[in-house]
């Protein structure tokens, strides 16, 4: 019964769109300050390649390589942060997309360490180590009467939501909290933030670093779920795709590139014709988004209305209640 | 040896200036970063390949066609991508960067699906031409490029400063909105230059693909990448900081091949973005900048 039901390529496409969430909110920690950058497949390539390369050449545990991973992207996220975040806007653009390419061409020229261009493969994958764990304490996937293979996807498919969930409940969190006001003074108004106190290179140094960190995560989690990773992973296109679930979704609110990852991974999964015409697609998006909504589908008066009319809702049942009382009572 | 390097690395400065030149006439005027022009310049290239190899129709008229295509390319980027963002409320400055990242995630495709993936081979009978000078091989191509680079230079120079079209330009450059109240038509003079910008790259297609014989959908991304480092290296909005910058990134490409050091060739141009940022933010030849333009 359960065994028809998992379909290990449902699960797959699942955890690319998980992985994807995750990359959406990394470019949304970035823009909720104001600032665009284009490196962030640079950070998930130095996640990727770093927790590749020391879990298989040190033979590290895969969950250490992939904080290491995390880390390492943060700490090149502090380090490219705070020269370029005198540069505003357009600027910081052009040298993050610099950036990228570096990293890119970094990937490509220290065979020694990255083999090159041909990438690296049999990384570790984070299912199969978790099953061979284990059926070394006695479980084995017949026991709950499916294949292994698909006790191999589902355990993936659940730690990638379990992840997810904690890294969005953080920066909803973290929206709320003095943190997150300072984001949001910053990209109002930079000078006005500034005057009234808050320190303006600190907040961008963080919410780069964060973006950064969060980029080199779903970076290392993906180089363990694919099992191959070449430098043509995380090349311009990349950037750009992480860029449009924010752009397409919105930018205000968290909601916003949770949606649009969710949207456009599933979208060329649904429609097998479209998968082909995938980038230029991307590319009326962007144009058609700037064009007619700029701050994305989803935005704060999106989730106001809907509160409201959540309320309203509520309202009318109580409303509805208290007049059938009165219907009794007379 | 040494020398015919420098040639190399002449020419492909001069294209690389060309290049250049694109994205800041329109940085100049319009205060934004085109995304799109490398896309552009491929879209010339490969009107080259079409009309000389596939059609086998004479050089002159590759330059006609691509031209002709790249205008109505950057008549199109106009209309579509940035008139629909100017003027609007509460747009911020990123939006214009993003629409024209669109257009180029876009044409970049489009050439995919039209010309597929792989090297095309742009052969003429005029890029084998060369002259020997004692042990110095040149060739005719390289000659014309540089020629070319040069002339389009003088003339935009020319045109920027002498005629009446182009001090109009230049008012629209320093304060669109005053040029407008003097009687400019502001409109007119953005569209005009978007279009120039975008033969300029177009034409630039042409020689590359003379030059360097091959022509890939992929090739505008990394020549647009580096456009965009030789504006940062000579200065935003500036025509002399972009021929300097240009001829400074094609001589130091060319010279690190000649080292041994061939595959950081492309990284080049990224770590003179990222020192140049640092040291120098307004470029070699810019202005220092004193309030963000809006």
């Amino acid at each position: 019964m359960l065994a028809e039901l998992i379909n290990p390529y449902y699960l797959q496409v699942l955890s690319f769109i998980l992985i994807n969430i995750i990359l959406g909110i990394s470019i949304y920690i970035t823009l909720s300050t104001g600032q665009l950058s284009l490196g962030h497949a640079g950070f998930m390539g130095i996640g990727a390649y770093t927790s590749a390369i020391v879990t298989i050449n040190y033979d590290l545990p895969l969950i250490v390589g992939i904080l290491l991973g995390a880390i390492v992207a943060g700490l090149t996220g502090i380090l490219i942060g705070l020269p370029t975040l005198r540069l505003q806007g357009v600027y910081l653009a052009i040298a993050t997309l610099g950036f990228g390419e570096v990293v890119r061409v970094l990937f490509i020229n220290w065979e020694g360490m990255t083999q090159g261009a041909v990438g690296i493969s049999s990384i570790p994958h984070i299912g199969r180590e978790l099953v061979t764990g284990l059926r070394d304490t006695g479980f084995t996937a017949d026991m709950i009467g499916i294949r292994s293979n698909q006790l191999i996807s589902v355990l993936v498919f659940l730690i990638l939501l379990v992840v997810t969930i904690l890294l969005i409940s953080f920066f909803v969190r973290q929206h709320r909290s003095r943190v997150g006001r300072a984001f949001a003074a910053i990209k109002m108004d930079e000078s006005a933030a500034e005057a009234m106190g808050i320190n303006i290179t600190y907040y961008k140094v963080l919410a780069f670093a964060q973006g950064a960190l969060v980029a080199g995560f779903a970076g290392a989690l993906y180089a363990h779920i694919t099992a191959y990773i070449s430098p043509s992973d995380f090349s311009y296109h990349r950037a750009v795709e992480i860029l449009i679930f924010a752009v397409f979704g919105g930018s205000e609110v968290i909601a916003g590139p949770i949606f649009g990852a969710i949207f456009l991974t599933s979208m060329p999964e649904l429609l097998r014709d479209v998968s082909e015409y995938r980038y230029m697609i991307y590319g009326v998006i962007l144009v058609a988004m700037m064009a007619f909504r700029p701050q994305g589908l989803i935005d704060y008066n999106m989730i106001h209305k809907l509160k409201r009319l959540r309320k309203k809702k509520d309202q009318k049942t109580i409303d509805e209640k208290e007049s059938k009382r009165h219907d009794i009572g007379s | 040896m040494l020398l015919e390097q420098l040639i190399n690395g002449l020419t492909l400065g001069s294209i690389y200036a060309i290049v250049a030149l694109g994205y800041t006439l329109v940085f100049g005027v319009l205060g934004i970063i085109n995304m799109a022009h490398g896309e552009i310049f491929m879209f010339g290239a490969f009107m080259g390949v079409v009309v000389t190899h596939t059609l086998q129709l004479p050089l002159a008229l590759a330059f006609l066609v691509a031209i002709a295509v790249t205008a109505m390319l950057g008549l199109f980027l106009e209309l579509i991508a940035l008139r629909p963002l100017r003027g609007k409320k509460g747009v911020s400055h990123l939006a214009p960067l993003i629409s024209t990242i669109g257009v180029s995630i876009f044409l970049e495709n489009l050439a995919h699906h039209f010309f597929g993936a792989g090297n095309r081979p742009f052969n003429t009978s005029f890029s084998q031409l060369s002259i020997q000078i004692g042990s110095v091989t040149i060739y005719a191509v390289q000659l014309v490029i540089f020629a070319i680079a040069i002339l389009l230079m003088i003339s935009l120079s020319f045109w920027l400063s002498k005629t009446k079209a182009g001090k109009a330009l230049r008012a629209c450059a320093e304060n669109l909105e005053a040029a407008s109240l003097l009687g400019v038509n502001t409109k007119k003079m953005i569209m005009l230059t978007v279009i120039i910008a975008s033969v300029i790259g177009g034409i630039a297609g042409v020689l590359v693909g003379m030059a360097f014989n091959s022509v890939t959908p992929q090739m505008g991304l990394s020549m647009g990448l580096k456009g965009l480092a030789i504006i940062i290296l000579g200065g935003m909005g500036s025509v002399r900081g972009a021929m300097v910058g240009g001829l400074i990134l094609g001589l130091s490409e060319t010279m690190i091949v000649v080292f041994g050091e061939s595959g950081y060739r492309d990284a080049i141009a990224f770590i003179a973005i990222i020192i140049i940022l640092l040291v120098r933010p307004q470029g070699l030849f810019g202005q220092p900048v004193t309030e963000a333009r809006r």
